[in-house]
């Protein structure tokens, strides 16, 4: 029967081949539209690292001006990034059960040989729990452990890309490169890790690429290590040598804690190490510590453009037009099939047939609508991606979007469908003959 | 034939004129609010920034190395620079004008911490720089090269005897009074005098609203990581961009040369989600304003053969082609302004939603009559073709199918 169904309503759509363009075309524009905004604000939405996302948190500290807010329109918050005293100490007191101070920084890589020319790489200067705090995947070796933090050893963590440059791919661990005229030992190489968004560090924008190593964040004193990141500072402070920059009351450092206890008791220790700073005549704002799982820092930083959700709901009434159009064009062509269907019925297909032959036909339309519609979102998505510059591969179709383009676009044409397949079955079967 | 026949047919059969009317209503919210924005971000990217923007290059440098000497480098590398044929002007700065990164300060009129600063760019450039970058000093004068000196890392605070700030923040500085010649206040209190004006320039964030608001104190950056400002020639950008890279990177082998860039691509980076957003909401109002379009032509042709025979009865009956042609645009402006009146509330409403839910500025409200009248011609477009067909059908058609 259903087979009977389908032939029949190709037959149907092949008479009028001009309106089933216009209605397939209606649906696959509006499909590809719709599925292209979504994508971007599905990827944008993402919860990066789902099994973590409520024991990691991200750590503010209130150290800013006594006289105004760190934030003015919202003088609630804190300053997001730590000084780099109060990273240090956090550090040291290992209140959490992991703990990751970190920045980005840039260093020169001098290569073994004269030859070849010298490069600039960033690099994330961390501590050495970021790299089971994140889940990040290894090829070669593993993170540093707690001794090399400790004694500020040169050891780096490598990406694949770069390891693919300096060592050809292969197996590094235990190597040597020269970077800022120091030798650094490899501890490891990460495989290609691209959480999206960049939950850790959103200041410097959730949709860049990962810094391309790791190195530990207690060289930032030995060696000198500049940020490459945002920094912000309120006290007009004598800066002339590194160790005052250190000391100072500038903010540049991103903390992150896992906690496994509860979250009060953590502001506690929070609390309790801004009280103890007090009274050294550092922090002189009321208390107002806080900690952010990671999707309450996302929201906090905006990571989902409003752009973003502007186009989702322009799209998405986009799709209602397309809808409309297609009502209105079914409509039409079923009336305009009034008298085949006299004659179905009065051939003795009850009105049940009938309906399920147009919502048949209905569905048709609206797979195909469905198939352009995923064929137009994959060349939107490739659009966007030129437009915006970002990364390839980050937006991208997956599994879950091509099955809600088709299911969308088969349900939504069925529900257009309805009405005008229901008018159908009004057709009596006797006057429609009549007038032939 | 008038109006009330005319509606009492629609209203026979009216939900196909209804759906038609709906969708026009959408259509028309969603163009309006839609063009609305792809406008605004238009003339955002278009403003005059006040730079040479198409004829400067921007070159970024590395030192490394143990006995690398930060002052001599730059001061080669200003040389080099200045050296190349084409080359009109050459300045280290600590920032890149719509760069999207860069640093900012606040300035006081009086020396007094209790009071807002107003927040501005702050700039370093050489008695080089407003040249470098094509900026116009409109009052007072430029930096003179003896108030120029190299500042290191571990340089105690420099001199900013002078500064240079732009109109718009001598405004916000001094509401009601001549800003030149006279003292602010850093954030130490340190005071400058403002010895010149620029009228107009726009510093790095392009988004920020006090993207107008600079502040040049005298200077050149000494720190291993450099930048540099070059302006050359008018059309010689694309030729001298390879050359300036290649001599940069030979004449010294203890820096690396981070990348040499095109202002100009470097701005258009900063406004790729302006663009972006343009592109996408203009390719959205294209499609839509075609479906619509092809949509209503489709279902007039449509109802043209469908009614075939009325057409014949009632040019049978006396009715000229003329009243067939009026007959069918009457019905389309009858479909049309229901829809415009629907359009035009919910143009309103998505409006409302785009405010207050995204902030986005307040639609102009010119644009609803603008696209009302323009739905109007289109529509009556949309119609004429399939209109004239339908009274082309010949009187005698009535009598035959009978």
């Amino acid at each position: 029967m259903f087979t009977y169904n389908v032939k029949l309503a190709i037959k149907s759509m092949r008479r009028n081949p001009m309106m089933t363009a216009l209605m397939v075309s209606a649906i696959a524009v509006g499909i590809g539209i719709s599925m292209t905004t979504l994508s971007v604000y599905y990827m944008m939405n993402g919860n990066p690292i789902p099994d973590k996302s409520d024991e990691l948190f991200a750590v503010t500290l209130d150290s800013w001006n006594p006289l105004r807010p760190f934030d003015d329109d919202r003088p609630e918050r804190a300053p997001h990034q730590l000084t780099y005293q109060d990273a240090e100490r956090l550090v040291e007191l290992a209140a959490g059960k992991r703990q990751a101070a970190m920045f980005e920084s840039s260093l020169i890589i001098e290569p073994a040989s004269a030859e070849e020319m010298p490069f600039e790489a960033t690099a994330r200067v961390t501590t050495g729990d970021f790299f089971a705090m994140f889940k990040v995947p290894f090829i070669y070796g593993d993170g540093w452990d707690k001794s090399v933090d400790a004694n500020a050893e040169a050891m780096v963590v490598l990406t694949r890309q770069l390891n693919e440059r300096l060592f050809g791919g292969e197996d590094s661990v235990g190597r040597w490169v020269t970077m800022n005229s120091t030798r650094f030992q490899v501890a490891g190489v990460i495989n290609t890790w691209e959480p999206t968004p960049r939950f850790y560090d959103p200041i410097n924008g959730g949709f860049q690429e990962v810094n391309e190593m790791f190195i530990p964040f207690s060289l930032t004193r030995v060696l000198e290590l500049d940020s490459i990141g945002s920094d912000w500072g309120w006290k007009a402070e004598e800066i002339t040598s590194f160790e005052q920059w250190l000391n100072s009351e500038a903010s540049w450092i991103q903390y992150f804690v896992e906690i496994d206890g509860a979250r009060d008791e953590y502001i506690d220790h929070l609390n309790a190490y801004v009280g103890e700073q007090k009274k050294l005549g550092r922090f002189e704002r009321p208390m107002n510590n806080n900690i952010y799982s990671v999707m309450e820092w996302m929201d906090y930083h905006e990571v989902v453009a409003n752009d973003s959700r502007v186009l989702l709901g322009l799209s998405f009434l986009f799709l209602v037009v397309c809808l409309l159009s297609t009502i209105s064009l079914l409509l039409t062509k079923f009336v305009g099939k009034k008298s085949e269907t006299s004659l179905r019925r009065a051939l003795g297909a009850s009105r049940k047939i009938i309906f399920r032959q147009q919502l048949v036909e209905v569905a048709l339309i609206g797979f195909a609508g469905g198939l352009i519609g995923l064929l137009l979102t994959s060349l939107g998505l490739k659009g966007i991606q030129s437009v915006y510059e970002s990364p390839a591969g980050l937006v991208s179709l997956d599994w879950v979007i091509m099955s809600a383009a088709i299911s969308v676009a088969i349900i939504s044409s069925m529900i257009a469908g309805l009405y005008p397949a229901w008018r159908v079955c009004q057709v009596p079967p006797a006057t429609q003959l009549k007038a032939q | 034939m008038g109006f009330g026949p005319m509606i009492s047919s629609l209203m026979r059969n009216k939900t196909g004129p209804l759906l038609v009317s709906l969708q026009i209503a959408v259509t028309l919210a969603i163009v309006i609010n839609s063009l609305f924005i792809v406008l605004q971000r238009v003339e955002k990217i278009n403003r005059e920034t006040g730079i040479d923007v198409d004829n400067v290059i921007i070159a970024y440098v590395r030192g490394f190395g143990e006995n690398f000497d930060v002052v001599d480098s730059v001061r080669n590398d200003i040389d080099l620079l200045s050296s190349i044929p084409g080359v009109v002007a050459v300045s280290v700065t600590n920032q890149v004008p719509l760069s999207g990164s860069g640093s900012g300060s606040g300035l006081r009129a009086v020396a007094d911490e209790t009071i807002d600063a107003v927040p501005t760019g702050r700039y370093t450039w050489s008695d080089k720089g407003l040249d470098a970058l094509g900026v116009e000093l409109t009052r007072g004068r430029n930096f003179y090269p003896e108030e120029i000196e190299y500042i290191r890392p571990e340089s105690d605070s420099p001199n900013r005897d002078a500064i240079i700030i732009t109109q718009s923040l001598a405004d916000e500085l001094f509401p009601d009074d001549d800003a030149l010649g006279k003292t602010v206040y850093w954030g130490s209190m340190e005071p400058s005098i403002v010895v010149g004006i620029i009228g107009h320039m726009h510093g790095s964030w392009v988004g920020w609203d006090k993207l107008t608001n600079v502040v040049i104190q005298p200077g050149i950056y000494a720190y291993t990581t450099n930048k540099f400002m070059v302006r050359v020639e008018p059309g010689m950008r694309d030729e001298l961009m390879p050359i300036i890279e290649q001599q940069l990177a030979e004449s010294n082998r203890q820096r690396v040369v981070k990348g040499v860039r095109s202002l100009e691509e470097m701005a258009a980076r900063s406004y790729r989600r302006d663009r972006g957003m343009a592109i996408i909401l203009g390719i959205v109002i294209t499609l839509l304003v075609g479906l619509t379009a092809l949509v209503v032509v489709g279902l007039s042709s449509f109802h043209v053969t469908q009614r075939t025979k009325q057409i014949g009865t009632r040019r049978a009956l006396g009715a000229k082609k003329r009243d067939i042609i009026k007959q069918f645009v009457l019905e389309n402006w009858i479909i049309t302004t229901a829809g415009a009146v629907l359009g035009a509330l919910l143009t309103v409403v998505v409006a409302y939603w785009l405010e207050t839910s995204f902030s986005l500025p307040r639609l102009d409200w010119s644009y609803l009559p603008i696209g009302i009248v323009s739905l109007w011609v289109l529509s009556t477009l949309a119609v004429i073709e399939p209109a004239r067909r339908a009274a082309s059908v010949p009187p005698a058609v009535a009598t035959r199918s009978v």
